[in-house]
């Protein structure tokens, strides 16, 4: 009897402990994260989207920091744009969010009407954080309602990059300030003359459907709404249609089985819509030369165009804001992590780092020589944050597009069901 | 709860005596005495027993009911996972009988769970008739088909299978090769789901051991009896093994069914990158679309109510199979 309760009294010791062993384990995987330990070095987790070459760059420009500031400590995170904001989105809902994001100018009002980012002006006045020495156009950006909710790290813009050996095999060259139907007769010139088409069609692109409406005075989005009109999409639709069927335009099944390489890379076009520092992109992936040409306008000046691109953000619930503000500068103002960096977010935002970086690729040299352009020639407008739920939106609009190009929908139909989740979107957001 | 007792001794002088008085009765009885022991004794083992499950209850609690009832809640809320849940009663549901994709999503669900299922038990049926004769080998055989089924549900296959099915890749230039010129399947909204149905029944390796096992069970001389009778192969197969094996039969029904319904994550890869649930939503399957509207539309509550819906509709298809294996499951009644 004696022994048998001692045998007992054992077992239920070793499963006390064993449990206690698991809530411990457990209780030690929760905790472990950036508690201020007074005076010790201070933890920031910080995270991007993009891929490996992006993430190596970015680890240099960490290490850089970590040595120059031994106090902070970086941890880092980094997934492909549609995961990183899903993982962020149940991040921030869990209150959980990183310290420092990479963000952009679509999230911004969405973010900023659940406080879910970090005003750093008071950062600013503190003197931690400096929005100086911004190039032309860059300094108010990412401001919402007085509030500061990020910092340029690069600035982009829409262009239209083409793949040069398919352009001078037919003679077309693109001049700024060429209108619609000049560029729409250069790839009618093209399909006839080298059998590709001249285009991978626009039709799914928001911003190229914002720069077209731009030029008409309208916009993609206005302050809380859809700036445009049903019967203004399906006529847009509707041409893009005609010209998928004639063959100008990719056939949409091939450009889907190419993704996530672009259409103009693959050879399936001569041409198509995108950001100015996707160039680095196309030189990588495909076999020819490309380059990029103005934006095709309305009438013979205006392009809509502005400068967007990808910013560093505080989160709100950070609690290190003195750190994230400093992080947040060195990135931004240090000549070094502009000479790493290069262009891969965009044209480097100060003028520090954009003298810093002297660029020697021709895909670089093009992008530089391209915003020159497009800011010396006087077409650049000021940027309108998009309202909360654009960014549901936009996947919408290229999956409406692409239903329809697929010949899964009508025009009519494809429109309608846009307007109809449009709708919704908004109301979600709300 | 002794020192509680005398710890309240001072105050209420009378309890203590009157506590210990009233075991006496039940203790005068010696036989009761080890009972009594045993009990506390089970008592104790019972404790322990619950502690060694306490990991596993209090993952219970926290990883699946917890949830499950958070899930229940915010079904009947507008939640977009920042700002607290808004209750809506029944808005989300009215609202998803409305919606069109969600329409599309239960058509392309049905599709795949109608074509995919019974295809995949065939397979598995026929390898599994192959399989069980013996011959040299057989262990290879059997290792060899069940191989898909290990690696079958990886992201890495949904992308090579993405690339087996993509324009001009291995399918296409066999199509080719007999004049047809499709343009592979992963871009085409009407034949995607059938590269989706393909990958799904070459997983068939599960069900096609659990048949392997059911045939080893049909008694050798109901057979030979037919054999005698003149039954042809057919004739065997139709009247002896069908019947000898529909309860396992059913089991691979219910099973592969419930688990068709649940199918996402080769949905999800094969659409392909930008383009997740397949071109023109051809591979919106049910989890695909709540994803999307948990995930990337932040709509929470939409989300929770399309899980109970599911789950309403699994329960409902479950019901009917359990109802309808009267008609056709045959057990052995002697089997005993």
């Amino acid at each position: 009897m004696r022994t048998s309760r001692h045998v007992e009294r054992r077992t239920f010791l070793k499963a006390a402990g064993a449990s206690l062993a698991t809530v411990g384990l457990t209780a030690a995987g929760c905790g472990s994260g950036s508690g201020s330990n007074g005076g010790g070095p201070v933890t920031i987790r910080y995270a991007w989207w993009g891929a490996d070459d992006r993430a190596k760059k970015i680890n240099q420009t960490i290490a850089l920091f970590e040595k120059k500031h031994p106090k902070i400590k970086v941890k880092t995170d980094f997934q492909p744009y549609v995961d990183f904001w899903k993982k962020f989105n149940t991040q921030a809902a869990g209150g959980n969010p990183p310290d420092v994001i990479q963000n952009a100018v679509t999230f911004l009002r969405k973010y900023e009407a659940r406080n879910v980012l970090l005003d750093l002006n008071p950062q600013v006045q503190a003197g931690n954080l400096s929005t100086d020495n911004f190039r032309a156009g860059l300094e108010k950006f990412a401001e919402i309602d007085g509030n500061l909710l990020g910092l340029p790290v690069g600035s982009n813009s829409m262009g239209y990059i083409i793949d040069e050996k398919v352009y001078d095999k037919a003679g077309v060259t693109p001049q700024f300030g060429w209108t619609w139907d000049e560029w729409y007769a250069g790839l009618e010139k093209i399909k006839s003359k080298t059998g590709v088409p001249g285009d991978a069609g626009p039709h799914s692109i928001m911003y190229y459907y914002d720069l077209k409406l731009r030029q008409q005075g309208k916009a993609f989005f206005t302050e809380n709404g859809l700036g445009f009109a049903e019967s203004d999409l399906e006529a847009e639709w509707t041409e893009a249609m005609k010209r998928i069927r004639s063959g100008i335009y990719t056939d949409p099944k091939k450009a889907e089985q190419i993704k996530p390489k672009a259409a103009t890379a693959g050879a399936l076009s001569a041409g198509e819509f995108t950001w100015d520092n996707f160039t680095v992109r196309y030189a990588a992936e495909g076999k020819s030369s490309y380059g990029i040409a103005p934006i095709p306008t309305t009438d013979g000046k205006k392009t809509g165009q502005y400068l967007g691109s990808l910013m560093l953000s505080g989160t709100a619930r950070t609690k290190h804001p003195k750190e994230v503000a400093t992080f947040i500068n060195f990135m931004v103002h240090d000549p070094e992590v502009g000479r790493i960096m290069g262009y891969d977010r965009g044209v480097l935002s100060t003028t520090g780092q954009f003298e810093a970086f002297e660029p020697t690729d021709k895909v670089s040299k093009q992008i530089s020589a391209y915003e020159t352009k497009i800011a010396e020639t006087g077409v650049l407008e000021p940027i309108t944050p998009h309202p909360a739920g654009a960014d549901v939106i936009e996947s919408a609009f290229l999956r409406l597009a692409t239903e329809m190009s697929l010949s899964k929908a009508s025009p009519g139909e494809a429109v309608d069901k846009f307007f109809t989740e449009a709708k919704t979107a908004f109301t979600a957001n709300a | 709860m002794g020192p509680t007792v005398t710890h309240t001794g001072p105050a209420h002088a009378p309890p203590p005596p009157t506590a210990r008085a009233e075991p006496p009765p039940v203790r005068g009885h010696g036989a009761h005495r080890p009972a009594e022991g045993r009990r506390s004794g089970s008592r104790r083992e019972n404790l322990a027993g619950y502690l060694f499950m306490s990991p596993w209850i209090a993952g219970f609690l926290l990883l699946t009911a917890g949830p499950m009832a958070a899930s229940l809640y915010f079904a009947f809320t507008d939640y977009n996972l920042f700002d607290a849940p808004e209750w809506v009663g029944l808005k989300n549901f009215s609202d998803m009988f409305a919606d069109p994709r969600w329409q599309k999503s239960v058509e392309v669900t049905l599709k795949y769970v109608v074509i995919g299922t019974p295809l995949k038990l065939a397979a598995a049926l026929g390898v599994a008739l192959l399989l069980a004769q013996s011959r040299r080998g057989q262990a290879f055989y059997r290792a060899a088909f069940y191989a898909p089924s290990l690696i079958g549900a990886s992201v890495s296959i949904a992308v090579v299978w993405r690339a087996i099915f993509t324009d001009d890749a291995v399918v296409d230039r066999t199509q080719q090769l007999f004049g047809m010129n499709a343009g592979g399947w992963v871009g085409d909204p009407d034949m995607i789901l059938y590269a989706l149905v393909a990958l799904t029944v070459w997983q068939f390796g599960a069900p096609m051991v659990i048949f392997l096992a059911g045939l080893k069970q049909v008694p050798r001389e109901l057979y030979e009896a037919a054999e005698m009778d003149g039954a042809g192969p057919w004739r065997r197969f139709w009247n002896i093994t069908l019947p000898m094996i529909s309860p396992v039969l059913f089991f691979n029904v219910l099973l592969e069914t419930i688990h068709s319904f649940q199918i996402f994550g080769s949905a999800y890869i094969l659409g392909g990158q930008g383009n997740p649930c397949g071109p023109a939503d051809a591979t919106l399957v049910y989890t695909c679309y709540l994803y999307q509207q948990g995930f990337e539309n932040s709509r929470m509550g939409f989300a929770s109510a399309m899980a109970w819906m599911l789950l309403i509709a699994v329960g409902l298809v479950t019901a009917v199979l359990f109802w309808s294996q009267k008609r056709w499951v045959h057990y052995e009644e002697n089997a005993r």
